[in-house]
């Protein structure tokens, strides 16, 4: 009798000890085999630095310092440092939208720019005509672009233009003359 | 019969060692061998898009097309209003899939918005009834709590009201309203599922992480301190949390204000599921040891404070497009613009003198005409509005002993202008034949001492002429 219980205690431990094994074995499988699940990859090491400036926006929002008494209005904004920017020795194209801007004021770190804009009303009368500063400073850890213009009126027209049109500013190195 | 009692008491010895290896095996495996697996999830940028497709669209303008190029999973615009001069305005945006085919009819962006500084949920913002607490990170409350289905069921399906919600399909038009009579839009909660494109394959993120705060009551005596009994709060996070963390993570970013991108660690808040094209559904990661979530943020930060509808991400601001706090409104609808382009002796493009001189001996001075590379400028630009001023005693020409004697051939062929403007002393200014040719130019302006000869010849349009 006793040796029958023993055996049956003896096959239940076997029975136990496969099935811990099977499942030991499971687990090391899963184990062995497993993925880290290491998904993707963030690639933001350049996101503090950009090769040639551009700064687009769909829109343009003036602000007028009320203890300021020259009637200016100015969109300020802090960007991305830009990397090998040297207004000394390289040459730029400097674009608005559509339009290359002349008569650029181009320095070592600095860009500064004029845009002259006539609206005209239905009739093709001129309703406004707004004179836009651009002010670009390629400081050594941001970029700081500055859009100034005098007057409510003009503000809120060339909000209007920049609401319509969205805002594209280029600094293009020109590698190449054009022949 | 004996011989297969010994063959099958063989195989149970055989499959016991065999067992007692693996158990062995993974014994040492697990607690000698295996390191610690930390998985990362990075939600990465979701060019996912097909943008291909999107870029085609006639309806929307080259800065929007670049805004979807440049999209991300969470996105923040934020206005301080440290200036006084506007409303404090905190947005948060995801831009995610609600399918794992991630196509871009599956597009959508969802946001948050709202009109001044979260603070979130009040510190008595809880459902008594089934005990329910809704987590804070940065609150300090833990009265009640609850794991019972009903409070898991209500803290799920929680929505906080405190939001404007919008919603778009294509990134860039928005619409939404939310008040206590309901949304249009998607309102966020624990339950909502975001669809994310993490290395071409679909992932379920959702935001359904709770904390549990021990509250056992602490004995002490003397100074030395025991814990009674196992008590624990449950905090649910809701989107509030991560609006709340969002914005604390932009106010606190080491570049201060501007446009800028962070990583933020989404683990404590979202779990995330990989989509499983076998089963046809999204697994659960039951290998890895620790899992973290990080997702690059992109932010605007201003000091100002919004004063328009255009500055909200959604171009909204309180369910309002026309948000404006201008007082001096006035009406600035025009039909066309046109760029002044203001010429002179001084112009340049592109770094070189946008005017050539020739030298002719019969006049004994300088002919000027536009560059070839000024004329293709012009001729390319829509709409550009010229208007050319030549100072015949500019100090430029006074330096390089430059007398200009008129226009050449030519000289402006092709190129649409204004105004022409000649100033200077007594002098003969002689326009070339076709100088003026297709100019279309409209005025002619010189001083009064400064003579003009061969106009006839150089344009084929009428003009006013002004004498200054």
């Amino acid at each position: 009798m006793k040796r029958i219980i023993g055996l049956v205690i003896l096959y239940i431990l076997a029975f136990a000890l496969i099935v811990a094994g099977v499942f030991c074995g499971i687990r090391l499988y899963k184990e062995v085999k497993s993925e880290s699940y290491v998904n993707g990859s963030i690639d933001i090491s350049n996101r503090f630095s950009q090769e040639s400036f551009i700064y687009t926006s769909t829109s343009v929002v003036f602000y007028h310092d009320l203890y300021d008494d020259t009637d200016t209005y100015s969109f300020e904004k802090d960007l991305l440092k830009t990397e090998n920017f040297d207004g000394e020795s390289k040459k730029y194209n400097v674009v608005l939208n559509d339009y290359i801007l002349l008569n650029c004021d181009i320095k070592a770190g600095s860009v500064f720019a004029t845009v002259n804009m006539d609206f005209y009303d239905t009739d093709g009368q001129i309703v406004n005509s707004a004179t836009l500063k651009i002010s670009i400073k390629f400081l050594s850890g941001k970029t700081q672009l500055t859009l100034a213009t005098t007057g409510s009126a003009n503000a809120q027209f060339l909000e209007q233009y920049f609401a319509d049109n969205g805002m594209r500013l280029q600094i293009i190195e020109i590698i190449k003359e054009a022949i | 019969m004996k011989v297969l009692k010994t063959i099958g008491n063989c195989c149970l010895v055989f499959l016991c060692v065999i067992s007692l290896c693996v158990i062995i095996g993974f014994v040492y495996y697990h607690y000698f061998v295996k390191d610690i697996t930390i998985g990362v999830n990075n939600i990465d940028n979701q060019v996912g898009l097909d943008i291909q497709e999107v870029l085609k669209s006639e309806d929307l303008t080259e800065e929007e097309k670049d805004e979807l190029k440049d999209r991300y999973f969470l996105e923040v615009n934020y206005y301080s209003n440290d200036k006084g001069n506007g409303i404090q305005l905190q947005e948060l945006r995801m831009n995610y899939f609600t399918s794992y085919r991630l196509t871009s009819a599956d597009y959508r962006s969802t946001g948050m918005q709202y009109l001044g500084d979260y603070k979130g949920l009040p510190l008595d913002t809880w459902d008594g009834n089934s005990e329910v607490k809704f987590g804070n990170p940065f609150g300090n409350n833990d009265r009640y709590y609850g794991t019972s289905d009903t409070a898991v069921g209500i803290a799920n399906n929680y929505v906080d009201k405190s939001f404007n919600y919008y919603d778009s399909t294509n990134g860039i038009n928005f619409n939404g309203v939310t008040n206590e009579n309901g949304s249009i839009a998607t309102e966020l909660k624990r339950t909502t599922n975001f669809i994310v494109k993490i290395d071409n394959r679909a992932f379920a993120v959702t935001l359904d992480k709770y904390f549990d705060k021990d509250v056992g009551d602490v004995r002490n005596i003397f100074g030395i301190g025991w814990k009674v009994g196992d008590t624990y709060n449950r905090y649910y996070y809701t989107y509030g949390s991560l609006f709340q963390s969002c914005m604390q993570a932009v106010r606190t970013n080491s570049a201060s204000y501007g446009d800028y991108y962070i990583t933020v660690d989404l683990s404590s808040l979202f779990s995330i599921r990989e989509f499983d094209t076998e089963t046809g559904k999204y697994k659960y990661d039951d290998v890895t040891d620790i899992i973290k979530t990080y997702s690059v943020l992109k932010f605007h930060y201003d000091e100002n404070g919004a004063r328009a509808s255009s500055q909200s991400m959604f171009g909204i601001i309180d369910n309002n497009s026309k948000y404006d706090l201008n007082e001096d409104k006035i009406d600035t609808s025009y039909w066309q613009e046109r760029m002044t382009y203001n010429l002179d002796e001084k112009s340049r493009l592109r770094g070189e003198e946008i005017f050539a001189y020739r030298y002719s001996e019969v006049y004994d001075g300088y002919f000027v005409s536009l560059t070839m590379d000024a004329k293709k400028l012009f001729g390319e630009i829509p709409r550009a509005k010229v208007n050319v001023t030549f100072d015949l005693n500019a100090d430029l020409f006074k330096g390089k002993e430059m007398k200009i004697v008129g226009l050449d051939y030519d000289a402006f062929n092709g190129v649409e202008l204004d105004m022409l403007t000649v100033k200077g002393t007594a002098q003969t200014f002689f326009f070339l034949d076709n100088s003026l040719l297709n100019t279309d130019v409209k005025t002619v302006r010189h001083s009064r001492s400064i003579i003009l000869d061969g106009l006839e010849k150089a344009t084929n349009t009428e003009f006013a002429e002004v004498v200054l």
